[in-house]
Order: C-alpha cells, then structure tokens, then sequence
C-alpha cells in the first residue's frame, strides 16, 4: 500500500472521531484497520491525544453554586419588584369598569333625550314654522354635544369622584 | 410524555428555582471548564459564570426544548464571554477567523490546562493545548471533552459544519505532531 492510500484512511479516522463518517466508509475503515498496522498505530496516537483531553481535572470553586444561586434569587426579586411596579402603574393608568359604565349609560341618556327633546321642540314650534333642519341643528349644539362632553368627563374623572352616583 | 429537555424548557420559562438549582449543579463544572479552555485563563471565569445563569434566568424562554440543553447553554456562555473580551482589557481580541475568539493567558500567569494538569503528559498536552489555536483548541473541547456534535458545535460557533470540522483536523494534527511526533 502506498503513503497516499494510508493518507485517505487516516482522513478517514479523522473524519471517523469527529463524527461525519459515512456507515458504508466507517465499514471499509474498519476492515482497513484490520489489516494495517500504520493506521492502526495512528488511530491508537490519535486515541490517545483525545484521551489526553479528558485527563485534565478542572478546579471549581465550592461556593461557587451557591453564589450563582443567590445572584440568581436577587434577580428573580429584583425582575419580580419591577414587574409589580410596571402592573401597579397600568393599573392607575387605566380607566375603571365603574367610568365606562357611567359613560356608557350618560352616552344613551344623552342620545334617548336629545330624541326626546326633538320630538317636543317639534310639537312646540309647530305655529312658528321652524325648518326642521334648524331644529336638528339646535337640538345638537344645545342638547346632544354638551350631553356627550359631560359623558366623556365622567371617563376622566379621578377615583373617588367618579361614576353616576 | 414529557422528556427532560422538554422538563427544562418549561423550568426555564416559569422561573422555577428547583429546575434552576438541579441545571447548575448539573453543569457547572462543564461550563467552568469551556469558559476556561475558550478564554485561555481560570481567572475571572467564575463571574462569566454567574453572568451565564443570570442569562438563562432571563432568556430561559428561548430554549425550546426540542434539542439537547449543552449547545444551548454553551452559546449563551460564549456570548457572555465574548462580550467580556470586547469590553474588558483583561482579555485580548483578535478575530482572525471571524468568529471573535482569540484569548490569551495574561503573562506569567499558567494557563487552565497547566493547572489542572495532575501528570507530565498532561502538562506537555497542556503546554500544547496552549499553543493551538483558540478557534481549533475550541472546536476540540467542544467535540472531545464536552461530546458535542459537528452541528451542535456548529450552532455555538457560529461556523458551517465543514469549517468546524476543518479546525479539529488542524487541531488533532497539531496535537498529534506535537505529542506523538506524526507529521501533519
């Protein structure tokens, strides 16, 4: 066998420990190996440099896991202090159920009674003969508009003030 | 059925300090060990790896649970100590290879693998582990001590396959070269 032959199985126990040898050339690399001492030799050297690699005996420090714990509760707490903060806020920000129940009850009174209001101006201006556009006109500038800022403050108003009562 | 990978995940996302406390006494020495071998020191090492779990706890969601914990773990590591290399003096950067690892030892000061050699021949490979390059030295570990495989070594580094690959048939070559005296 020639040095280039010995080259590509040698390659081949490379490729063989690092993981991407095919099954069919793990096969003939095998059956290679059984028979060539020279490979067979730098497969053990190789096997022994990569044995080497697990023969080193790392110091850890022994309160390092109970620092990395403790740094670990501190950040848990301080994220969980800064979550309730963050919901705290957006709970004052936020608009009560109670002022969307008063604006949306001011909201139908205002539409119900500018209707109301309607209706009666109509019966009453009848000997005047007011265009009935005007009479719309009047109705939302006078009646509905005011009704629905009125409506819409209850929305801002602050707690204790708030709601229909 | 649940599996383990899948039992860390949803660990991880819920905060759940007994998940947290069985992974770091599960991995720490695995993690001191590559922070060591990648930056080429023992000092320091310890605050990388307190940063590391303090990265967990706050990116816990984005394991998925579907592959292995290891990669996952090494590469927020590794980001951790790249990102201490770029900042701190105490680390020198040279990418020549792209993927931001170059690390030396500070002078004097004996490298991880010296000190934690027990035998001659493991300081001689120390001595050599030494002088590899860090991206070969790094592949190696990643492979050979921590059992990784070429795409999981692959995901951490950021490098295709091929080119990982490539480093540990440097990496071994040199090695072999200078611990068995077979020409590369």
């Amino acid at each position: 066998m020639n040095i280039d032959h010995h080259g590509t199985f040698q390659r081949m126990i490379d490729e063989s420990l690092a993981g991407v040898l095919s099954a069919d050339k793990e096969q003939s690399l095998r059956a290679h190996l059984s028979s060539c001492a020279a490979c067979g030799e730098y497969l053990s050297a190789t096997n022994r440099v990569i044995a080497g690699l697990s023969g080193f005996s790392f110091e850890v420090n022994p309160a390092l896991n109970a620092r990395v714990m403790a740094a670990i509760r501190v950040q848990a707490e301080e994220d969980r202090g800064i979550l309730a903060r963050a919901t705290g806020t957006m709970r004052q920000n936020s608009v009560p159920f109670r002022n969307w129940a008063a604006f949306a009850g001011a909201l139908s009174l205002s539409f119900v009674g500018s209707e109301l209001v309607y209706q009666m101006a109509a019966r009453l201006t009848v000997p005047m003969q007011i265009d009935s556009a005007q009479l719309r006109a009047g109705v939302l500038a006078f009646w509905l508009l005011p009704s629905l800022c009125a409506a819409l403050c209850l929305l801002a108003a602050p707690g204790q003030k708030r709601g229909l009562a | 059925m649940e599996s383990d990978t899948q039992r860390i995940a949803v660990g991880l996302r819920r905060r759940d300090f007994a998940v947290l406390e069985t992974l770091v006494e599960q991995y720490q020495y695995r993690l001191v060990r590559y922070l060591a071998s990648l930056l080429g020191r023992r000092d320091g090492v310890d605050d990388l790896v307190q940063e590391t779990w303090l990265r967990v706890l706050e990116r816990g969601e984005s394991y998925d649970g579907y592959s292995r914990f290891e990669p996952w773990l090494f590469r927020v590591a590794r980001n951790i100590a790249l990102d201490a290399m770029r900042k701190g003096p105490m680390f020198s950067l040279d990418s020549h290879e792209g993927d931001g690892v170059r690390s030396l030892p500070a002078s004097g000061e004996p490298s991880p693998y010296t000190l934690a050699a027990r035998t001659q021949d493991a300081e001689r490979l120390a001595h050599s582990l030494q002088t590899l390059e860090p991206a070969c030295r790094e592949a190696l570990v990643l492979r050979f001590q921590e059992d990784l495989s070429l795409q999981e070594i692959s995901g951490i580094v950021g490098a295709p396959v091929s080119t990982v690959a490539s480093r540990i048939y440097r990496g071994l070559a040199a090695l072999r070269l200078q611990l068995e005296g077979y020409p590369a």
